[in-house]
């Protein structure tokens, strides 16, 4: 399966009258982005904003970050399953509003969590502060259930990404690149002698405001099963994981995601780049079980020599991460895994909840209990009286002076634990 | 910013006043600079200034551990350092553990900041590396010029107060503190590159070392324990009296083994501890508190065990390297099997 | 299978079709419940970090366990012993808690629990 992406580098984003891409600038029509959002059932009101790099800007609470992209050629459409039919993507060529995003917030429940700021200490931890962010801030009608609510939002953000990404559809590229992986005889033939990698990409999967859906499915009722990297590329995989603010995977990692992009990177050179199997993670122990016996089973299925597996939330995932890698490991298929801790505000607690010897490759996106001062910025969007009531935030940490002290936990995207930062401990 | 003082603690053979011979010297504070403290007053240039040593024997420090910290401590103290160093000790044990002990006493007692090198397979690493910053060297003094390379930044930044980064940032060995820092690499590509090396057999460096699960799998049950012929082995430091083999209080460099053939109670005038690290009040008086000879006798009597190895194992657990510990071990396991012993009970303190 | 819980809309919703042990308590003291029961032989069906919640962030769980005791499960053990060790990490923060975000709390813990019934 072969995808090209061709990625339109946007350097910035204006209101204006009409809706189009233009050297390097997203022109938004603010009517329109409106229209899109009201005309999603139980949405009451939207206010739109944008957040640019550099600005002194804090977003929160956010509740996931979609890139712009629109299939050009090839079967299916953009978010298939959800947005577009269902029908096979991954193939053809798809269009990225690259340095673009779309950012929904909004309180679905009384603890809110999630913090994106454009500038100061803190956007050196979040990815999304070197994007041009289109900031949706929606309200819902009165009275409306939690669960319908965090759908409302996750649909209105995914309408409007599909909206942008549609501008793009006769956009010139500044830059392509192309991803092909084979099928198994195709891949001995071709890359004979390389070693065979897959991925093991665990999705969260635990109930409300804790989803991952894969071409619409939620993740906690399917058996692990493969997928193509660049299926993910298209929106295979959806967001619906509202919780857990630095280690959930937001819309925007899978279609970025770092494991998939730096094992292609190393494909037909180093590696076989043989695809992705994706697990779930859900509360039953029994489900754990099963799933970590599927992968294990797929892994070896597949003739593989060397697995990466990335986790995604807190706590008992790491049951699951450790139990994938366990039952990989005892396949005598090296793994090596991504995480990261909760290790303390001081560093000295043990850092993760679940442990093995086997477990000998770790990569680690650092401690999110460590504490980090984030200064009074001029503007915010959202609201920051919410900011003691979230995940790593405490009651007292909203300083006379404007400022706020979190734990990393609170900001969107710190600790991803699909190796998506540079920031590691030790 | 002013200069900063140091005070730098060394052992006698740094000191080049003699190896081994020369071990039993008391401490002695000599101003000025002193063996290593040339390599590291060059590093430190303008900022920092070691402005005495302290020297000290090894066997001494090690003999007269609570006097001598406070000699030493004492000594520091009247200098009115910014920073204390100790060593580097590299692979040797007793100077490691003196290292440790001192870096420990000033840091707690003069409210010092404290910094020391070793070898990681030094013992002096595993009974401080959580409470003094301990920069990891090469395994001897051939390896100076490093260790000053990196213990002297690290220096200067406790001296002032700075905040210290992570352990593979700053150089020094893992302390159970996780410290965040930006790496050069994303994870994912970390991950990847750790992968290849990880199918290629190569040496690769984990994140995050899952914790010690050196654990050993129970073997099964003894079908007729009252058949068995059963030894004893302890890591309690029970010796006959006098310690005729003269193991040492605390990182055993040997372990001993002695026959018990009709040895049927340990006595206060027969047996006692040569271990430094628990109170010994106890098992002097009654040594079979620590290595039950006496219990096993009246078993064999009654016929609940076989019969008891007539030599018993010891040595003393205190500061013992693990991998000095499993050596000995894989020796007396050996032993003990060409002996068809059944079972063992492993006593410790 | 039974379920051991702190959370009052848990009881309300499901102990009319489940073996609810409900107790009032907090976070931690669930945590030890289900120690307890670990240790007379019940053994876990449901994790008990559940969510992405933190523990102590939210005052309410619950955690699903096999009906009778049987032999000790060492798994079920140390599943609930290093959930306690995690769980004691992290400050706890409900005692000034508005009833609104009670209840939100409770839904979450509910929704979690159901996905695993």
């Amino acid at each position: 399966m072969k995808l090209e992406l061709g990625y339109i580098d946007i350097q910035d984003i204006q209101f204006s009258e009409e809706s189009k891409i233009a050297n390097g600038v997203l022109y938004v029509n603010k009517d329109e982005i409106q229209k899109i959002v009201l005309g999603q059932e139980h949405i009451r009101s939207v206010e739109i904003d944008i957040a640019r790099p550099g600005e002194s800007v804090r977003i929160t609470p956010v509740k996931d970050v979609i890139e712009p992209r629109v299939k050009v050629e090839g079967p299916g459409g953009i978010f298939p399953g959800v947005i577009s039919k269902v029908g096979t993507v991954g193939s053809g060529k798809t269009h990225v509003l690259r340095g673009s995003a779309v950012v929904t917030t909004g309180q679905i429940v009384g603890f809110q969590e999630g913090i994106i700021d454009m500038a100061g200490p803190g956007a050196d931890y979040t990815p999304f502060s070197k994007l041009n962010n289109l900031v949706l801030k929606m309200e819902p009608e009165e009275g409306l259930a939690q669960h319908e609510h965090e759908h409302a939002l996750r649909m209105a953000g995914l309408k409007v990404a599909t909206y942008l990404g549609e501008l793009a559809r006769n956009v010139q590229p500044d830059e392509t690149q192309e991803f092909e992986t084979y099928s198994i005889p195709e891949g001995m033939e071709k890359l004979k002698g390389l070693p065979r990698v897959a991925y093991v990409l665990m999705l969260q999967s635990q109930g409300l405001m804790h989803d991952t859906y894969v071409y619409g499915v939620d993740a906690k009722r399917s058996l692990p099963t493969i997928i193509n990297p660049t299926e993910i590329m298209d929106g295979a995989i959806l967001s619906g994981n509202c919780v857990s603010a630095c280690d959930k995977n937001t819309t925007y990692h899978h279609l970025n995601n770092p494991v998939v992009m730096d094992l292609f990177d190393k494909h037909g050179k180093e590696i076989n780049f043989v695809g992705v199997i994706i697990t779930n993670e859900n509360v039953y122990l029994a489900d754990k079980e099963r799933s970590s016996d599927w992968t294990a089973k797929l892994a070896e299925w597949l003739g593989l020599d060397g697995v990466i597996i990335s986790q995604e939330g807190f706590g008992n995932p790491d049951t699951d991460l450790i139990m994938n890698c366990k039952k990989i490991e005892s396949k005598n298929i090296p793994t090596v895994i991504i995480t990261d801790e909760y290790a303390g505000r001081d560093g000295s607690s043990q850092s993760l909840a679940d442990a093995d010897a086997l477990a000998t490759a770790v990569v680690t996106g650092g401690n999110a209990n460590e504490l980090i001062t984030l200064p009074k910025l001029d503007k915010v969007i959202g609201d920051v009286s919410y900011v003691e009531r979230i995940a790593g935030g405490f009651n007292g940490n909203l300083k006379e002076d404007g400022s706020i002290v979190v734990e990393l936990q609170a900001i969107t995207g710190a600790t991803n634990e699909m190796g998506f930062n540079r920031l590691s401990a030790r | 910013m002013a200069q900063l003082r140091i005070v730098q603690y060394i052992n006698q053979f740094f000191a080049q006043i003699g190896g081994e011979e020369m071990a039993h010297i008391k401490p002695e504070l000599r101003e000025g600079i002193v063996g290593p403290g040339l390599a590291f007053n060059q590093a430190f240039g303008d900022e920092a200034e070691i402005v005495a040593a302290v020297i000290c024997g090894d066997s001494y420090f090690n003999e007269n551990l609570e006097t001598a910290k406070k000699e030493i401590v004492e000594m520091v103290k009247s200098q009115s350092p910014d920073l204390f160093i100790a060593g580097p000790a590299f692979n040797a044990g007793r100077y490691g553990v003196a290292c440790g002990s001192i870096c420990d006493a000033v840091k707690k007692e003069l409210g010092i900041p404290a910094l020391t090198g070793m070898y990681v397979e030094n013992p002096g690493v595993d009974m401080f590396k959580e409470s003094v910053y301990i920069v990891s060297t090469k395994n001897s003094a051939a390896g100076m010029r490093d260790a000053v390379k990196k213990m002297a930044p690290l220096a200067l930044k406790l001296g002032r107060n700075e905040k210290i980064g992570a352990s593979a940032q700053e150089g020094y060995i893992p302390n159970g503190i996780r410290v965040n820092f930006f790496e050069k690499e994303r994870g994912s590509k970390r991950a990847v590159d750790m992968l290849l090396k990880k199918m290629a057999g190569k040496d690769f460096v984990t994140e995050f070392p899952m914790p010690d699960f050196d654990r050993v799998k129970p073997n099964p049950a003894v079908k007729n324990i009252s058949k068995a012929k059963i030894a004893l082995v302890t890591s309690g430091g029970i010796v006959p009296k006098g310690n005729p083999d003269h193991i040492e209080s605390s990182s055993a460099s040997k372990y001993g083994r002695y026959d018990i053939e009709g040895v049927m109670d340990l006595t206060a005038d027969t047996y006692e501890t040569a271990h430094g690290g628990y109170d010994p009040v106890y098992a002097n008086e009654d040594a079979d508190r620590v290595l039950p000879v006496d219990v096993m006798r009246e078993f064999e009597k009654e016929g609940k065990i076989g019969s008891l190895f007539h030599y018993f194992y010891t040595t003393v657990g205190n500061g013992t390297a693990v991998k000095s510990a499993k050596k000995y071990a894989e020796e007396i396991a050996a032993e003990l099997k060409k002996a068809n012993i059944d079972a063992v009970i492993l006593t410790s303190t | 299978m039974q379920i051991v819980t702190n959370n009052p809309l848990v009881r309300e919703k499901l102990q009319d079709h489940y073996a609810v042990d409900y107790a009032e308590g907090s976070f931690g003291e669930l945590l030890v419940r289900v120690r307890d029961k670990a240790h007379l032989g019940y053994r876990l069906l449901s994790h008990p970090l559940s969510g992405s919640v933190k523990p102590n962030e939210t005052p309410y769980k619950s955690v699903l366990i096999s009906d009778g005791p049987g032999a000790l499960d060492v798994e079920s053990l140390t599943i609930i012993e290093n959930s306690i060790l995690t769980a004691d990490k992290f400050p706890v923060k409900y005692p000034q808690m508005s009833a609104k975000m009670r209840a939100d709390f409770q839904l979450i813990d509910y929704t979690l629990l159901q996905s695993a019934l």
